[in-house]
């Protein structure tokens, strides 16, 4: 559909580029040309450099290595302001929309000097809305729009600039499907009108009816880069998620020998018979949006289950709910013999329930206090004697699980805001694992941002939980990582159970099309 | 010489910056206040006599001024406890306001002179406390069900309060004495002198009541309560991460609402204090502006038990001496009101320049 700009240069073009953070090599070699009439979709997990290659682009920041030209000129700005100044636009995975302001006035934002012409300024946005073939009425109160809408707003104040190029970050990852093929149009129309179009998305079968070419990242290097029309499907996925040594495999490559001990775990704990029961949870947002759709899963006790997604697909929501700070729009969910679905986060932990949150900061820690007040947060009633908290014995009980778990603090007493991010997780799983008793553990994304060390000491935590015969739920978005630890995995996208695979090296694939939104032909629906 | 060099040392010097910022800014606010004076046409010699006088110049004058203190580090404690977790009490005046109703309709209630053990004195106290924690906790109710912002709900329940000490004073069937002619005043009847709260010195020329000791045993089981107890520590984890508190467990919206209430409590006793120690009879403004100061003084305390209690003193010789200035050197109200205005602004201030020194020499 675009042969005639095959002749042209590239409107972008990057060459060798390279972005380097501290000792962390973010993108490595990139070298990519995107022209103007068409989408470019750039394809890559969590974590594959897609962010780093749009921050450059949009000059958040420098480069380390290699050039960019824009316009055949060499493009380096200085900050997203000139690349604005100099027809590149950016709509952001997050929102940068004042919820309580109108659509006009948020758009005017930045935008406008001196006097305010509303209605000038209105009939603007409807302008370029109509051009590109949607909807918007400039003066709705953004609070009270969808998410698709928000989206369009945030459109409409990066076409208002007249870019020649518009890059789109994560667009379809906040929007419920109804709204994606919306978007698409939109983007569509956006590049026949002679701009170019990059959007990024780690969901390949959503854009694909759109884009013209798609480039692959993985682990910061290109991968891939070819003609959407004479792609595979199947050879993209396995570009995206294709196997790649890491440092990580040699935390991974621990024998796991929980899989022989779990029949006796399984004995262990007697008539129970599963640790972890979900049935039929869904969570409908403020918005009315499903976020999390009819999710089933039985977990026994001694079993890890792994639970891939990319993120956004409902994963927090599943946490909240099972920490019991969220409750469920339908169906229910226990822990043992006990149901927790309206019994709240103390339950949860009375019935044994351990939490390790996705949000540590936000969640699992209160970082201005100390180190044992955290570890002991849901325990403090131990160290209770006449309503005063005994803090020799607190401190006492704090350094014994620290020695225990290896968290690394100069004592007990310090700021937990002062630890590691690897300690500070040790510290909650020590938490978590020491309640008694402790029936299942729920451990959403927790060895994110930790090193290897503190990796490895994660993994071993949760397998001895296991051999215990504790139930656990693995929730991640690191394919290695599920596959290391959990027996089996489940995917979830958009909110639901897609399917479910063995953890097994040779699933790669197969679990990263389920997670991608491919439906797969054996799965039953 | 060494073991003073040594005690000496930079953080003992900070420590000393610390104290000496808000003493020179004290000292600074109240210069400007008689340059006011001045400027107001009064005699500077006159008004500091007679805010001498009126705050320290007798016995009586001395307990005037404690007792006032004592009104205010009631409101001041209750307030530092709630702000632990991170909630802000900007109702004083009305708590003070519905302690005062119930301590005097309990008070006035005929049969009480004759309970024994004290009764008469204790249960309008406990009314008093109650209403007063009742006050508190609608708002605490208000915020976990609606969302509601405590800062706004306690300052409208505020003027509920003062609103309903009008309407009881105003209608007979409430809490008005009755009507024998027109120059009634819009008050109640005085209270039994069994109801008046026991005086401290035994003289009849202090005012020093007992309400002084029922203080100072609430500040130190406030201060235990912040610093020892677990559930000082709870309501310190709930103000800095709610989710987090409720994730391990804590029933964060009981905590709040207790927290509330708990401030809630402290002003409706410091009514009763006012009215059993001193007023003796309900009257409108009965709570005059002692709720908005001592939510100044828990303001300034900075959480610190300590802090109110001087804090609390301070403002109660303060607004002695500011009462006595206007009486005795015709010193508008208004000036006192500035000169009060001009010393938390002066400590707030040197509280941020203390701190910005601390991290300046780090």
């Amino acid at each position: 559909m675009t042969q005639s700009t095959t002749a042209e240069p590239p409107l972008l073009a990057l060459d060798g580029l390279g972005k380097r953070f501290g000792s962390l090599q973010a993108l490595e070699g990139v070298s990519l040309g995107v022209r103007a009439g068409t989408v470019q979709c750039l394809l890559g997990e969590n974590g594959a450099g897609k962010s780093t290659l749009c921050n450059l682009i949009f000059g958040v920041y420098g480069r380390s290595a290699g050039h960019m030209a824009f316009g055949g000129a060499p493009w380096a700005p200085a900050s997203p302001a000139v690349a604005l100044e100099r027809g590149i636009a950016m709509v952001h995975q997050h929102f940068s929309l004042v919820p309580r302001m109108t659509v006009v006035e948020n758009l005017m934002l930045g935008q406008v000097k001196g006097m305010l012409h509303r209605h000038e300024f209105g009939a603007r946005i409807r302008d370029i809305a109509e051009r590109f073939g949607f909807v918007l009425d400039p003066d709705a109160v953004v609070g009270e729009l969808s998410v698709g809408e928000r989206q369009r707003a945030e459109i409409v104040k990066c076409l208002m600039r007249d870019p020649r190029l518009l890059v789109l970050d994560e667009p379809t990852a906040v929007l419920p499907p109804g709204e994606i093929g919306a978007l698409l149009d939109i983007c569509r129309r956006v590049a026949d009108s002679g701009r170019a179009v990059i959007l990024v998305t780690h969901k390949l079968a959503e854009i694909a009816k759109v884009a013209d070419r798609v480039a692959v990242l993985r682990g910061g290097r290109l991968v891939a880069d070819e003609d959407m029309a004479g792609a595979d499907m199947g050879t993209l996925v396995h570009a995206m998620v294709g196997r790649e040594v890491k440092p990580l495999d040699v935390a991974l490559a621990e024998p796991d020998d929980g899989v022989a001990d779990q029949p006796a775990a399984a004995e262990a704990t007697g008539p129970r018979r599963f640790a972890l029961v979900c049935d039929g949870l869904s969570v409908e947002d403020r918005h009315g949006a499903v976020r999390l759709d009819n999710f089933t899963l039985e977990i026994r006790p001694g079993e890890i289950v792994g639970l891939a997604g990319v993120e956004g697909n409902g994963q927090s929501e599943l946490g909240m709910v099972l920490a019991g700070l969220l409750r469920p729009t339908e169906g229910r969910f226990y822990m043992g013999d006990v149901e927790l679905t309206h019994a709240g986060a103390a339950a949860v932990t009375a019935a044994g329930g351990g939490i390790v949150p996705e949000d540590r900061h936000a969640v699992a820690c209160v970082t201005a206090m100390s180190v044992a007040e955290n570890m002991y947060l849901n325990k403090l009633g131990q160290f209770t004697r006449f309503g005063l908290l005994h803090r020799r014995a607190l401190h006492a009980a704090a350094e014994t699980q620290m020695r225990t778990f290896d968290v690394r603090a100069a004592g007990p007493e310090v700021a937990f805001s002062g630890l590691s991010g690897g300690n500070q997780q040790k510290a909650v799983l020590a938490r978590e694992l020491t309640l008694d008793p402790l029936v299942a553990l729920v451990a959403a994304q927790p060895t994110r941002g930790l090193d290897i060390s503190a990796v490895e000491a994660v993994y071993r935590q949760i397998r001895a939980a296991a051999r215990r015969g504790v139930g656990v739920l693995l929730i991640s978005s690191e394919l290695d990582e599920l596959i290391a630890v959990a027996d089996r995995i489940a995917v979830l996208y958009r909110g639901r159970l897609v399917g479910e695979r063995p953890a097994a090296a040779g699933e790669r694939a197969a679990i990263g099309a389920l997670m991608s939104g491919q439906v797969m032909s054996d799965q039953a629906e | 010489m060494t073991t003073t060099t040594i005690m000496l040392s930079l953080p003992d010097r900070r420590r000393m910056v610390g104290v000496a910022v808000p003493f020179i800014a004290v000292a600074g606010s109240l210069a400007i206040g008689l340059l006011l004076v001045a400027a107001s046409g009064k005699s500077v010699p006159e008004a500091i006599e007679a805010f001498l006088d009126g705050a320290f110049g007798t016995a009586y004058a001395i307990g005037a001024s404690i007792n006032r203190a004592v009104a205010l580090a009631l409101v001041g404690l209750g307030f530092i406890l709630a702000f632990r977790a991170n909630l802000t009490n900007v109702g004083g005046e009305g708590q003070i306001a519905v302690g005062g109703i119930v301590a005097t309709a309990i008070g006035l209630w005929t049969p009480i002179s004759d309970l024994p053990l004290g009764l008469a004195v204790v249960l309008p106290l406990l009314g008093g406390t109650l209403a007063g924690a009742l006050w508190g906790g609608i708002a605490g109710v208000m915020k976990v069900r609606f969302g509601t912002n405590e800062v706004i709900s306690t300052l409208l329940l505020g003027f509920i309060a003062l609103l309903l000490v009008y309407w009881c004073v105003q209608s007979t069937t409430l809490l008005r004495q009755p009507q024998t002619s027109s120059a009634t005043l819009p008050e109640s009847l005085p209270i039994a002198d069994a109801v008046k709260l026991p005086g401290l010195t035994g003289s009849p020329e202090s005012p020093l009541h007992i309400g002084l000791v029922i203080c100072l045993l609430l500040a130190g089981v406030t201060a235990v309560v912040l610093q020892r107890s677990t559930f000082g520590l709870r309501l310190r984890a709930i103000g800095l991460n709610e989710l987090a508190a409720r994730r391990a467990g804590m029933p964060g919206g009981i905590l709040l609402v207790v927290a509330l209430a708990l401030a809630g409590a402290f002003g409706g006793l410091a009514g009763a204090i006012m009215l059993q120690g001193e007023q003796y009879y309900l009257k409108a403004g009965f709570s005059s502006g002692y709720g908005f100061d001592g939510l100044v003084v828990g303001l300034l305390s900075r959480g610190s038990t300590v802090g109110v209690l001087a804090g609390a003193l301070f403002f109660g010789f303060l607004r002695s001496g500011g009462i006595s200035m206007e009486i005795m050197a015709g010193v508008p109200a208004a000036l006192t009101l500035v000169i009060q205005g001009l010393i938390v602004i002066a400590v707030a201030g040197s509280v941020i320049l203390v701190e910005r020194l601390e991290r300046g020499g780090r």
